[in-house]
């Protein structure tokens, strides 16, 4: 990806560029953690209603979502949708890398959500009712027997796609954007239009400098909006996907309606 | 005609390739169709997914126009639907990516 893509400004030795800015962005995430909460007040100001209003937003989701049962798994989702909706946004600050679009963070965040969305059925449904999903919302009758077997695969296989899809989902985005940038970006630089208009011919002077002009505002007036857009819209569906996943676990069978959980 | 035509596409479509091997440095003759799959894949999945996405949100703006009070709810599904066609396109370009960059087959 070198080849296009410029790396990061600021580098620590001997340490992937992804895991330095995660811990940029926990330590962003933390310090407004700590600075927001440090005098809790009754009547929230500045920074701590701030951070108020974000968490409740969070917790509408989880209410539409979810339900009311929802509001304990606040702390996993919020986690995993500030630390999506920061690293997205920390790439988009030229010069630094983002931590999401690497394949390894993304299947981080996706396999806590996989592992934890198992868990959270096992704990309020009991092993063998969670197992019971898996084949299926028919009742248990002989002659439902073969269907039933057959859905067995169909799941396993469908809920072993979630994880993948959720991380290529994030990653893919991230990075197509960031080529996208990166391309922009040399076409308009010293290696493309700029430098045509720098080179002194007179064609290249009109040409070039119109053309890294109009690409200017182009990359700032529009790509760059809709990379912030996608940025929000990425993070708003990692967790909207995640409540669907813990909403899927914790119904319960006998209620009749199989709510269609997307993969 | 039609033969000749379909010579010249070939040639057109091997030349890389052809050129690639005569080089011999990087030895393999797969890297240039991997190039060149990459684009065309790429250009059929954006195309299908916009053409899905289209649809998607065709009717979905149609039922908000019908019943405006559920627009919230309504514009949430549409968006997750949304998210879920473009990741098919977005499987496309990591394939894509990994022809490219990774090059699993020289």
């Amino acid at each position: 990806m070198d080849i296009i893509e410029h790396p990061p400004i600021v580098r620590l030795p001997g340490i992937p560029d992804h895991v330095t800015y995660t811990w940029l962005v926990m330590l962003i995430l933390v310090g407004l953690a700590v600075v927001g909460s440090r005098r809790p007040e009754l009547v929230p100001r500045g920074l701590q209603n701030f951070l108020e209003v974000v968490l409740e937003q969070f917790i509408t989701l989880i209410d539409d979502v979810i339900g009311p049962d929802g509001r304990r798994y606040l702390p996993l989702i919020a986690t995993l949708g500030l630390f999506v909706l920061v690293g997205n946004l920390v790439s988009l600050v030229p010069g630094f890398a983002g931590p999401t679009a690497n394949l390894n963070t993304t299947a981080a965040c996706a396999l806590v959500v996989f592992v934890s969305y198992h868990w959270i059925g096992v704990r309020t449904q009991g092993v063998g009712a969670y197992l019971n999903h898996f084949s299926g919302p028919m009742p248990w009758s002989l002659g439902m027997i073969p269907i039933k077997l057959l859905m067995i695969p169909i799941e396993t296989i469908s809920h072993l796609a979630r994880p993948l899809s959720l991380s290529l989902r994030l990653f893919g985005n991230m990075t197509g954007g960031h080529i996208l940038l990166a391309i922009m970006f040399f076409l308009m630089g010293l290696d493309g239009l700029l430098g045509w208009a720098l080179s002194g011919s007179a064609v290249g002077i009109v040409l070039g400098g119109l053309g890294s002009l109009i690409t200017a505002v182009f990359t700032i007036g529009f790509i760059y909006p809709l990379k912030i857009l996608v940025s929000f819209l990425q993070a708003f569906i990692f967790v909207m996907l995640t409540m669907l996943y813990i909403a899927g676990a914790i119904e319960h069978a006998e209620h009749g309606e199989h709510h269609a959980v997307p993969v | 005609m039609r033969r000749s035509l379909g010579l010249a596409a070939m040639a057109v479509l091997v030349s890389p390739a052809l050129a690639w091997a005569a080089d011999g440095a990087t030895g393999g003759w797969v890297g240039p169709f991997a190039v060149i799959a990459a684009g065309i894949g790429m250009a059929v999945a954006a195309g299908l997914c916009g053409l899905g996405q289209g649809r998607a949100i065709a009717s979905a703006v149609d039922a908000m126009g019908r019943q405006p009070g559920a627009a919230a709810r309504i514009q949430t599904a549409m968006i997750i639907g949304l998210a879920l066609i473009e990741s098919l396109a977005i499987y496309v370009l990591v394939v894509a990516i990994i022809l490219l960059f990774v090059q699993p087959i020289k």
